[in-house]
């Protein structure tokens, strides 16, 4: 996991501040780093958001392949995640030293999005039992300053809004052979309603109090976190402890209120986004990888 | 400037793969004008004055044809008027895609530097390319695309200084949507026809135009008269669940209401349907790949036996029910086959067709019916204002298309061969029926000819064996100047013989995979007709070049044995050598040499030292089962000024023919070992399957009713068994054996050794075999050259070489071409025999039944090895009482019988009553059979007549 070393003088004086609300970079403790979206980024992916807060940077690529749904669930399709620390991130990542956090991340991103209150997962069947959309949603750190759950959660929603899938229709015979047909019109396709999606809102545990959106030093200075998935109705679908101190009960509850007022404050501005992005097409510029 | 091109595709495993394409967009595209100032295009297409005379646009103008245009007018865009064309890069693409063979054709005119064809790459161009927009189909966007490109010429042109010339830019295009939106645009666009009819000069360029689709309504009545063919999706899911087969169409020969489809099965099991009727077989046309439908078990039919040909010329539209009554003939159980309908087509196979005009009765009109060549094809109806001047011609017609509502397809003149019976037109009939490549070699292919003058060079010396010491000669039929094959013969210091076949090697000169190989793998074989020759390989190289011609030094590829004298090989080496050769013999000359014992030169004592162990080859051969077989083959004496056959003989065989086919079969197998030792998935290898045993029936039992017994146990019992049939006082029953025989034999093929399990050489009783030693007029030679080569190390290797795949799909050419060209060589001898009888008149011969049918015998004549069917029924006059019996077979007519090998005295004539298709007519002289055979004749007009009816 990329960390800092900070000094103890310097924990002290973050631990200060933020027991009085105000944090090394002026922030409060409920708000978020300067963040950018945009999507459709990656041409040969069909949906796809870079998503930037702060210094940590993410990249996330959805490719849609025609697969055969999981036996106990054949009227659904689902998603696979892929976390891929690149060591141009951190140093640390180099070799197999991201593989750890990789897995750790896809596993909680399988239990946030991979169910059917997230994602409509139905509407991703082609064929109960036969065929069915996977979605391979793959992620990619390009830079590592912190808080990348949030940072991720905030760009797998914004690339599954950016997704097309091309429409498929089965043809069948008399005999129930079946034989998937495939529109020619690159633009006749189905999007996925990503009104349900959650994001994901992290608060660290820094002295009595907690805050969001940490930065890699104030979280030298935390115990322990909590990771919490919020609607934007303010339902939690998901929570998550990390990190190795304890949290009492009582701050527990206090977190979860906190994560639960932020996380529904974020979706509506991030949909408004998404749209009028959209909304502009072909037209719009491009800002990508050098802008 | 960087665009991406998305498109999803699916995959061969069924999923669904998205694709993106990087598109780079270019300001360095130029217009290709020689009016325009702005481009700096280095040299113009495209003329400042472009004129061709319309009443349309009487002011200069380049054309621009939209795809379909392109795909359905070729033929008039390939008329030398039509000049100044811009070709757009959509275009060209979309004919790429959707028909290779006008893809071809445009390149060609393109390429062609007095037609002022340009090539705009419209969809790299910054301000002509557009993105498919959402909603809009790919067919919608092309359009569009080309509607963008004609605006921006016009503009263009327009803001080039000498505007004021009033160049315009005119789009062609028979779709109506289009042409409305273009004409939205300001644009100046006409349809095809529009155009074409307004050619002030030309008016003959009508006639080749393809009717389009709404010129066909008007040309039939309204009446349906085929039920509507399924779409392509139907068919395909309908195929998939079987209810539904696919096949290929083969109409009938001999009665235009009668097809069958051809449908392969997996491995050898392979089934026919039965099509009859104009409804069922529902405007397919011979060779389409269609899908049919079997009819309930109740329905099934036998194949009649009638004779049908389509002659409702006066009737037209009218299906000729009483026709189609005529086909159900005896309906016993056993007869009946399944029979089917076509509910769809799946690939049309239509090319254009040769044959004549039936010019209409009706002296203006415009419609006229073409009676195609071939007659498995139906008449074509075309429309053309220079009936007269056709009507006697030889004439292409190229189909268009069959609507449902018409009893006969439309087509349109493609162009005129020349008049009937001229042997120019004649030859090149026969050469396009048989589909054999002929046109002259292209500037592509010919471009990758050695420079001349050529000569070795000390490279070429240096990775060979120099073997221009050795008596090398060769020995060929006369006038042969494609010599691929020479031999020499020594005896060695330690007593044991050294004997070498060279080859030319071709393979050094034509290299893998360029548009030199590509052409002579396409042509696949030369075709020899009587007095000319289409060769697979430009003449540079065949006549001369790779010719192994005497006194000159060329490249071979050389098979060396070690010999013992019993013809044992002790050793066998390859190498690519430069020989010398030192005479170029002919069998004659070469057997004279033999026999004439005052000569004692060095090539005379190969030459007999060659024979004696060919003579030995040959016996041990002859031991292990090889046959003997027999058939007879014809050479003309050709006038040399008219080139009209003045004499006709029966090739003859001297001993140095054998020899020669001896060393070659020798090479083949040596070679063929060697390539399937070193490769055993990919080496080409020839088989020759064995017969099924019932093939030999007709054999055995004609054999029989002479009292000789024909074994077919094997190749060595069938030779063993023609070897002592005899019959005292017939000579000829021998060779009439060997002949039949002949016709058992199943057709040698060429195959890949990794796609097939069995290498036999039935004929010649060999376990393995290939062909290595005519590389000059076979393709498959040059393929086994390489292989050895490689085999050697002498030469590189390339991936389709060793693609078992890519093998087969060529052995399938190979094979196709090679049969094709023993057509193609067949039918050129019936012509000469023809033109030789034309000037003959009637003749009084002997001759052999070879055959008994139902009522017919064919008769072969020996002295011309022609052969001829004497008909017993006829049309028009009351047959006489005929007993056909199987067993025999025999045919009793009226009181006399006939077997097979009954000698018979027949008269030959030339029949030209169809000018179309000339037949040697024979007509029974002897036996004497009151009211079937003819007198002798001598010259009696009445006995002429009547020979002319069947």
């Amino acid at each position: 996991m990329a960390t800092v070393q900070v000094s103890e003088a310097e924990k002290v004086y973050i631990l200060h501040g933020i027991r009085d609300d105000l944090r090394v970079d002026g922030r409060g403790c409920e708000d978020y780093r300067h963040m950018e979206v945009e999507t459709d980024v990656v041409s040969n992916t069909d949906g796809s958001a870079k998503v930037t807060l702060g210094h940590t940077a993410v990249l996330v690529g959805i490719k849609a392949e025609i697969g055969k749904p999981r036996p106990m669930i054949a009227n659904q399709g689902y998603l696979e995640f892929f976390v891929d620390c690149s060591a141009n991130a951190t140093p640390e990542f180099e070799g197999r030293g991201g593989e750890e956090l990789g897995t750790e991340l896809s596993n909680t991103l399988y239990k946030v999005f991979n169910n059917q209150h997230s994602l409509d997962l139905k509407s991703l069947c082609i064929s109960p039992g036969e065929h069915c959309w996977v979605l391979y949603v793959d992620v990619l750190l390009l830079q590592c300053d912190g808080n990348l759950y949030d940072a991720i959660s905030v760009a797998i929603k914004a690339a599954l809004f950016n997704t097309k899938i091309p429409k498929v229709h089965i043809s069948s015979d008399e005999e129930g052979g079946k034989e998937i047909e495939l529109s020619d019109d690159p633009y006749d396709c189905m999007r996925l309603d990503v009104e349900n999606v959650p994001c994901i809102v992290t608060l660290c545990k820094i002295g009595h109090r907690h805050v969001v959106d940490a930065t890699l030093q104030e979280k030298a200075c935390s115990v322990a976190s909590l990771i919490i998935s919020v609607t934007h109705k303010g339902i939690i679908t998901c929570s998550r402890k990390v990190g190795r101190g304890s949290l009492d009960p009582e701050s527990i509850c206090e977190m979860i209120e906190a994560g639960k007022r932020v996380g529904k404050a974020l979706h509506p501005p991030l949909m408004k986004l998404l749209q009028q992005e959209e909304s502009l097409g072909n037209k719009r510029q491009k800002v990508g990888f050098l802008g | 400037m960087l665009k991406s091109k998305t498109f999803v595709k699916k995959t061969r495993s069924g999923g669904v793969m998205k694709v993106v394409r990087e598109h780079y967009l270019r300001d360095d595209i130029w217009c290709g004008s020689e009016v325009c100032t702005e481009c700096k295009q280095d040299s113009a297409v495209l003329q400042r004055d472009a004129c061709i005379e319309s009443s349309l646009c009487p002011y200069p103008h380049y054309l621009v044809p939209d795809t379909n245009i392109v795909l359905r007018q070729i033929d008039v865009l390939e008329d030398p008027v039509i000049r100044n064309v811009i070709i757009l890069q959509t275009v060209l693409q979309e004919v790429r895609h959707r028909s290779a063979p006008v893809y071809k054709r445009l390149k060609d005119i393109i390429h062609e530097q007095g037609r002022h064809f340009y090539t705009f790459t419209n969809e790299h161009h910054r301000e002509t390319f557009i993105e498919r927009e959402p909603g809009e189909s790919a067919n919608d966007r092309n359009d569009r695309a080309i509607r963008v490109a004609v605006k921006w010429y016009s503009q263009h042109l327009k803001t080039a200084e000498s505007g004021s010339d009033g160049l315009k830019v005119v789009l062609l295009t028979n779709d109506q949507g289009n042409k409305l939106k273009a004409e939205e645009n300001g644009l100046v666009v006409y349809k095809f026809d529009e155009y074409i009819k307004s050619l002030i000069g030309n008016p003959e360029l009508v006639d080749c135009l393809a009717l389009s689709n709404d010129d066909k309504n008007e040309v039939t009545s309204s009446k349906v008269l085929f039920p509507e063919h399924l779409p392509l999706s139907k068919v395909q899911a309908g195929i998939k669940s079987g209810s539904f087969l696919q096949g290929t169409f083969r109409a009938s020969r001999d009665n235009y209401l009668e097809a069958t489809v051809f449908v392969q099965g997996e491995g050898e099991d392979s089934t026919e349907v039965l099509i009859q009727g104009l409804q069922n077989l529902n405007r397919a046309v011979h060779q389409d790949v269609v899908a049919v439908q079997l009819l309930p078990k109740n329905q099934w039919v036998a194949p009649s036996s009638v004779v049908l040909q389509d002659d409702g010329a006066a009737k037209d539209d009218n299906v000729d029910e009483d026709e189609e009554e005529k086909l159900t003939g005896p309906l016993t159980e056993t007869a009946r086959r399944a029979t089917g309908k076509v509910v769809g087509i799946i690939k049309r196979n239509w090319r254009p067709f040769c044959g004549m005009l039936n010019v209409s009765q009706i002296k203006e009109s415009t419609r006229h019916l073409f009676t195609p060549a071939d007659r498995h094809i139906p008449r074509i109806r075309i429309e053309t204002r220079q009936a007269s001047t056709l009507a006697g011609q030889r004439i292409m017609v190229a189909i268009d298309g069959w609507p449902k509502d018409s009893r006969y397809p439309n087509g349109h003149f493609v162009r005129s061969l020349g008049g009937a019976g001229e042997k120019d037109t004649e030859e090149e009939v026969l050469l396009l029926e048989h589909d054999v490549p002929h046109q002259a070699f292209s500037q592509a292919v010919l471009s990758f000819l050695p420079k001349m003058p050529w000569s070795i060079t000390p490279e070429d010396m240096a990775q060979r064996q120099d073997l221009r010491h050795l008596t090398v000669c060769s020995v060929d039929p006369p006038g042969c100047t494609d010599i691929d094959d020479a031999l020499h013969y020594r005896e060695l210091e330690n007593g044991k013989l050294e004997v070498g076949v060279h080859i030319a090697d071709v393979s050094h000169f034509i290299r893998p995979g360029n548009a030199l190989d590509k052409e002579a793998a396409n042509r696949g074989t030369t075709v020899y007709l009587c007095g000319k020759r289409i060769d697979m390989v430009p003449e540079l190289l065949s006549s001369n070049l790779c010719s192994l011609r005497s006194n000159v030094e060329r490249f071979a590829f050389s098979c060396i044995w070690e010999l013992n004298h019993k013809a044992e090989i002790l050793k066998t080496r390859f190498t690519k050598s430069v020989i010398n050769s030192k005479a170029s013999l002919t069998y004659a000359e070469a057997q004279m040499r033999i026999d004439d014992a005052s000569k004692n030169d060095d090539i005379t004592k190969s030459l007999r030292g060659l024979n004696k162990l060919a003579k030995i080859l040959k016996r041990k051969r002859i031991e292990n089962g090889a046959l003997t077989l027999s058939s007879l083959e014809v050479r003309f004496h050709m006038d040399s000024e008219t080139h009209d056959p003045i004499d006709l003989q029966t090739k003859e065989l001297v001993e140095t023919n054998s020899m020669v086919e001896e060393f070659m079969l020798l090479a083949n197998i040596s070679v063929a070992q060697k390539i399937y030792d070193e490769f055993p998935e990919s080496a080409l290898l020839r088989k020759h399957p064995a017969p099924p045993p019932s093939n030999y029936d007709i054999l055995i039992k004609a054999a029989k009713s002479k009292n000789v017994m024909i074994h077919t146990d094997s190749a060595k019992a069938l030779a063993d068994s023609l070897d002592v049939a005899k019959v005292d006082g017939f000579q000829y029953f021998n060779t009439l054996l060997r002949i039949l025989a002949t016709r058992c034999m199943m057709q040698a093929v060429y195959f890949c050794s990794g796609m097939d399990s069995d290498f036999h050489h039935y004929g010649l009783a060999s376990p393995i075999y290939t062909h290595f030693t005519s590389p000059i007029r076979r393709y498959a030679d040059i393929i086994v050259h390489r292989l050895l080569a490689v085999a050697i190390g002498a030469d590189s290797t390339y991936p389709d070489l060793m693609d078992k795949h890519k093998q087969s799909t060529l052995c399938n050419n190979l094979n196709y071409r090679h049969k094709m060209s023993q057509y193609a060589q067949r039918a050129s001898v019936a012509f000469h025999t023809q033109l030789f009888f034309k000037t003959r008149g009637i003749l009084n011969e002997e001759g052999f039944v070879l055959f008994v049918r139902k009522n017919a015998i064919i008769v072969l004549i020996p002295k011309f090895g022609l052969e001829g069917t004497v008909f017993f029924d006829s049309k028009d006059k009351a047959s006489p009482n005929l007993v056909f019996d199987e067993e025999g077979p025999t045919l009793k007519v009226e009181q006399h019988t006939f077997h097979i090998f009954d000698q018979v005295k027949v008269t030959i004539s030339l029949d030209d009553s169809n000018i179309q298709h000339q037949k040697i007519r024979m007509a029974l002289t002897e036996p004497v059979i009151p009211g079937v055979s003819v007198p002798v004749p001598e010259a009696e007009p009445q006995a002429k007549k009547q020979k002319l009816d069947r």
